[in-house]
């Protein structure tokens, strides 16, 4: 695949102080090759495990995406691109990468957003923030198939404590969210900002911690206000924090599945029905492989792309500043 | 001066209220999760909820020790996840310390390269990993073991583990293995005395992360296991059946998953976030 040659910054950048006490020794060449072999040796189980989790199912993902191949026929035919040709054309499955593209930027944004806006008024330490803190760990920490289970009884039209709550509000009582696909987006839009947000919040937390006061106090005796402290300054110094919860939200929303399944199941219809589910589906209920493998070879092309860009965003960011605040 | 602050003051009063409505509200779910288990059946679906009760732990009993209605009783359910979980961090740890040792290494010529592909295969969505899985574990009779679920789960830790270890592993100052060295110590005494001591905090750090990463998991359990490997996780979907769900056994079902986690993740939080930015937040 494509992924194992990406090259990252990620690594490079944590390794800098590293390199110069590499050409500080000066081994001889045999001695080199020698501890190499022990390293790869230290590697093996590692990368035996690793290739048999990632290189093996693509390659054989590739084979089987050319082929009408099913678990319920034992007769499996070469037909070439047909699935691939099919896959691109049929609207549903077009629709699911919609799903996932449109979930995985709201969410994502959403989180980020909130993240930034608790962590500013988060991170001093106060006997208040650090109850916060512990409280916002609480979300996380739910079995995310845990959450969508109670998320669906609290949405429960009869019985659920959400139309209960509205009711007292004033707004209209029973609702029956999971029943239309607006109100069912919202749902799961809701369950992941309440589960991820703590992430990002605790992630951006410790970057502000880490933040030099001096800069801070000084616009302030200047008479920078809130907002303008905020833009101009602590976003300025925590971008590598900012990315790196980008980057690993992104990739953990672009995996979510447990929610989906269990909080709406893809419905009403297929309307919040993502790639991920499409391919559980086609491949575990239908036992289509054929067709499975190639909507997973498409989902691997997609992620191989941004697979690099990710990285780069992640190397750029520890390269800047993490180095100073968090790596020393 | 003074009236600048003045004018700040309401918006930072109302963006904490903001916060502490948020927090609040976030807990209403864990709330609600916690009193349905601690409710009669017959008081458990009132409307208003009742706040107050006297709290029964039938629904306990039921859950732990197994009442009729349940095709398997989920305390073996919950034992199941506890031998996935530990086996399959026992076997990440062993796979990633070595693996780790030789990505310090600067001497090693490959380690950038290894390095940025393992963190790489974060990305590699489970799902696809999970057809093959499937197909070969069906073929070897496999589906329903420990195994099958271990060794997934093993892999997909890998790289956040691999890259804890070997964060702290980097930080190790080069004076204490170059007086080693000085002290004749040889590399599998260096490593057994003094490098396994020194990654300890990063070893409970990965085996925290890996355990809960593998005890929340959903999706493994669910395509490779059918009854006797069966997770928890997985078999708290059972408890919505063709009559509807069964609230109290549901949420005491629950509270057993979510509790062992939840004090676990309040105690070492600070490593859990440190962990799961692959050791880059310290």
């Amino acid at each position: 695949m494509r992924k194992a040659t990406s090259k990252v910054n990620f690594a490079s950048a944590i390794n800098g102080q590293k390199l110069a006490r590499s050409n500080s020794e000066p081994a001889s060449l045999s001695r080199k090759k020698h501890s190499n072999r022990i390293f790869w040796f230290q590697m093996t189980p590692a990368l035996i495990i690793l290739l048999i989790m990632t290189i093996a199912p693509a390659i054989y993902l590739i084979s089987k995406s050319f082929t009408n191949s099913s678990l319920l026929d034992s007769n499996s035919q070469f037909i070439g691109l047909k699935n691939y040709q099919s896959v691109l054309t049929d609207s549903s499955q077009l629709h699911a990468a919609r799903v996932t593209g449109i979930f995985v930027v709201l969410v994502v944004l959403i989180e980020m957003v909130s993240g930034l806006f608790f962590a500013q008024f988060l991170y001093k330490k106060t006997r208040a923030n650090s109850v916060a803190g512990a409280l916002l760990i609480v979300p996380f920490a739910v079995a995310p198939a845990v959450a969508a289970m109670i998320f669906r009884e609290l949405l429960n039209p009869n019985y659920g404590w959400v139309d209960y709550f509205m009711g007292l509000v004033g707004l209209p009582p029973q609702v029956d969210w999971l029943g239309n696909s607006f109100t069912s987006w919202i749902a799961l839009i809701v369950l992941d900002v309440w589960q991820w947000t703590p992430y990002v919040t605790l992630i951006l937390i410790a970057g502000m911690s880490a933040l030099p006061e001096e800069p801070l106090e000084a616009a302030a005796v200047d008479g920078a206000n809130t907002w303008q402290i905020f833009r101009h300054i602590s976003v300025r110094l925590m971008a590598p924090f900012i990315a790196i919860a980008l980057v690993l939200r992104t990739i953990q929303a672009f995996k979510t599945f447990d929610s989906f399944l269990i909080l709406t199941g893809g419905g009403p219809g297929d309307s919040t029905s993502p790639v991920n589910l499409e391919i559980y589906r086609v491949a575990l209920q239908s036992f289509r492989v054929g067709y499975a493998s190639s909507m997973a070879i498409l989902l691997l092309i997609v992620t191989s792309i941004l697979t690099p860009v990710l990285l780069r965003i992640l190397g750029w960011a520890t390269k800047s500043e993490v180095d100073k605040l968090a790596f020393k | 001066m003074k009236e600048r602050k003045m004018r700040i003051r309401p918006l930072t009063l109302l963006s904490k209220l903001i916060i502490w409505v948020w927090i609040s509200a976030s807990m209403l779910p864990i709330i609600f999760m916690v009193s349905t288990s601690l409710k009669d059946s017959d008081i458990a679906r009132q409307m208003p909820p009742q706040w107050i009760f006297k709290p029964k732990f039938q629904n306990y009993l039921d859950v732990l020790v197994g009442a009729d209605g349940h095709s398997q009783g989920f305390n073996r359910l919950l034992l199941n996840s506890f031998i996935v979980t530990f086996t399959s961090t026992i076997l990440c740890l062993l796979v990633a310390f070595p693996a780790a040792i030789a990505l310090s290494q600067p001497k090693f010529t490959r380690r950038k390269f290894l390095s940025s592909w393992i963190l790489s295969t974060y990305m590699f969505p489970p799902i696809v990993a999970i057809i093959p899985v499937f197909i070969f574990a069906g073929k070897i009779n496999a589906i329903d073991t420990y195994p099958v679920l271990a060794i997934p789960y093993a892999a997909f830790n890998l790289p956040v583990v691999i890259w804890i270890l070997r964060s702290s592993i980097e930080q190790i100052p080069k004076e204490i293995e170059e007086a080693a060295h000085v002290d004749g110590t040889n590399g599998w005494q260096y490593i057994s005395k003094i490098l396994f001591p020194l990654t300890v905090p990063a070893l409970a750090t990965g085996a925290i992360l890996s355990s809960i990463l593998t005890w929340n998991d959903f999706l493994f359990g669910l395509a490779l296991t059918r009854s006797s490997a069966k997770t928890a996780p997985v078999g708290i979907q059972e408890f919505t059946g063709m009559y509807g769900t069964d609230w109290g056994s549901l949420s005491a079902a629950s509270v057993t998953i979510v509790a062992p986690v939840l004090v676990i993740a309040i105690i070492v939080r600070k490593r859990i976030v440190s962990g799961l930015t692959f050791g880059a937040v310290k």
